[in-house]
């Protein structure tokens, strides 16, 4: 009994999934708000400042895209996990959430072109005595469940044979376990273990070398069926750098230096 | 509005590695049982024992078991110890975190079924000659059991559900950890949470089916 209106709630459901075909963009225009999902324990991408509010990149990011689009910007605060259940349930329109565009994930939600893109670190605890990449094989590994840079890291522990690999749930937890010493080291993005290392929270790690994978190229994300959406994001990211302002949100909050191409030589789009 | 179409066939794809899952969250809810009803007994027994030491022991367990979250309870087995260099695997920091909320639990159990058990009972069998131990061990101890076997099903059940909270120590290899992992990578959410719904539902339903079972198949009177 309870399992047959479980499933009929499941078959409910999904019939009403299958019918909404709204197009988000009119959507979006004509209730005066875009709601972005922005992942606030993340920075200097997202993040709250003294008095709660949130801050960072994306955050402004998000304002800039309702700008574009004439509404106001309203930010949803999720965490890494939850940016498709809040995209799903239509709790937001887009997630602005330094999403990383696997081709895997493509298959499930809608990307547009990458708006920025990590380098990322190996960050080692100093009694592991790694000194470089390679010196973390066989070791014991982790970083942040649910990231780009944690599916890289357990990749490599399957193809190294031996160490471990472990996902903590937030930032915090796996640079607690690193300083802890319960991890030898981590891969995390250059911008977040400056970070974490500057603020002396956590002794005995140092950033000991670059991570040697591709850069974690980064990009909007909406429901998979909404083009309108896609084709004014793609349009609005290629207009961030046109007009320097890529460049400025970079300088604003993640510093002096130029900021990462977008462009991958020899292939479109 | 829910925007979301269901594709199934990624996710089946998954079910043999969500089953393997599922074995090591049957074997860390077994294994916390085992230690938890033993600790049990131990905090039992040393409540009744009248050393003030012992029984302080024992209401501090108890106290801390049922009165805090046992995510806090796991969190603290793996990033407490861990501030003090005592470094556990996820494994062994969930199994050790659910076992010390089990024994908790189960000592209030056993406590429950010992005020079932008349105290008659133990000076007939010192009558006999047993000794103190002796009439705990032989009398008291097989009916406690037998009184708390529904209770102590009940908590092999919230042991299986409480591995779920293993995520928060790195937990990767049980049900919900193997779980995430998949929908980390696919963002196929909602699936994947259903089929493990669904298996979390069949291995709790089919405990509790098979103890109201082996109950009545052992203790009739």
């Amino acid at each position: 009994m309870k399992v047959s209106i479980a499933l009929g709630g499941i078959a409910l459901a999904a019939s009403l999934a299958t019918t909404a075909q709204a197009d988000k963009l009119d959507d979006i225009i004509a209730s005066g708000t875009l709601r972005c999902a922005v992942v606030l324990d993340f920075p200097p991408m997202g993040s709250r400042d003294a008095s709660n509010n949130p801050i960072g990149f994306d955050v402004d990011y998000c304002s800039d895209l309702a700008a574009a689009l004439g509404v106001k910007p309203e930010v949803v605060e999720t965490t890494f996990p939850e940016r498709i259940p809040a995209l799903m349930s239509g709790s937001v329109d887009v997630a602005v959430a330094s999403t990383s565009d696997t081709l895997e994930r493509a298959k499930t939600v809608g990307f547009s072109i990458p708006y920025y893109a990590f380098e990322n670190a190996v960050v080692a605890s100093e009694k592991s005595g790694i000194t470089d990449a390679d010196g973390m094989k066989g070791k014991v590994v982790g970083a942040t469940a649910g990231t780009y840079e944690a599916i890289w890291l357990e990749e490599q522990v399957k193809s190294w044979g031996a160490g471990e690999f472990r996902p903590y749930q937030n930032q915090a937890d796996v640079f607690l376990a690193l300083s802890q010493g319960q991890l030898d080291a981590t891969v995390s993005t250059m911008e977040v273990a400056q970070a974490n290392v500057k603020t002396g929270n956590f002794p005995g790690i140092q950033i000991v070398d670059k991570a040697p994978m591709v850069p974690d190229y980064v990009a909007l994300i909406t429901l998979r069926e909404e083009y309108g959406l896609i084709n004014f994001m793609d349009l609005f990211v290629n207009q961030q750098v046109r007009t320097g302002r890529y460049a400025e949100l970079y300088k604003k909050w993640v510093g002096e230096g130029e900021p990462a191409s977008l462009t991958i030589p020899g292939v479109y789009r | 509005m829910f925007n979301y179409s269901f594709r199934w066939n990624q996710a089946f794809a998954s079910l043999p590695q969500m089953l393997e899952g599922a074995w090591v969250t049957i074997q860390i809810a077994l294994l916390s049982m085992a230690i938890g009803i033993t600790i049990a007994i131990l905090l039992t027994v040393f409540r009744r024992s009248g050393n003030k030491l012992l029984s302080g022991v024992a209401s501090t367990w108890v106290e801390v078991a049922r009165n805090t979250p046992a995510l806090f309870q796991i969190y603290m087995v793996h990033f407490g110890l861990g501030g003090f260099g005592i470094h556990l695997s996820p494994y062994l920091s969930l199994l050790i975190g659910i076992a010390f909320n089990n024994a908790g639990y189960l000592a209030e159990n056993f406590r429950g079924a010992l005020k079932a058990i008349p105290e008659t009972q133990t000076r007939a069998a010192r009558s006999l000659g047993m000794s103190q131990g002796q009439a705990f061990t032989n009398v008291v101890m097989p009916q406690m059991l037998r009184i708390s076997f529904l209770p102590i099903t009940n908590q092999m059940v919230w042991a299986i559900l409480m591995t779920s909270l293993g995520a928060v120590v790195a937990m990767n290899t049980d049900l919900f950890g193997v779980t995430k992992a998949l929908t980390d990578r696919t963002f196929r959410t909602f699936e994947y949470f259903a089929i493990a719904a669904v298996i979390f539902y069949v291995i709790t339903k089919v405990i509790t089916v098979s103890a109201r079972l082996l109950a009545a198949r052992l203790f009739r009177y």
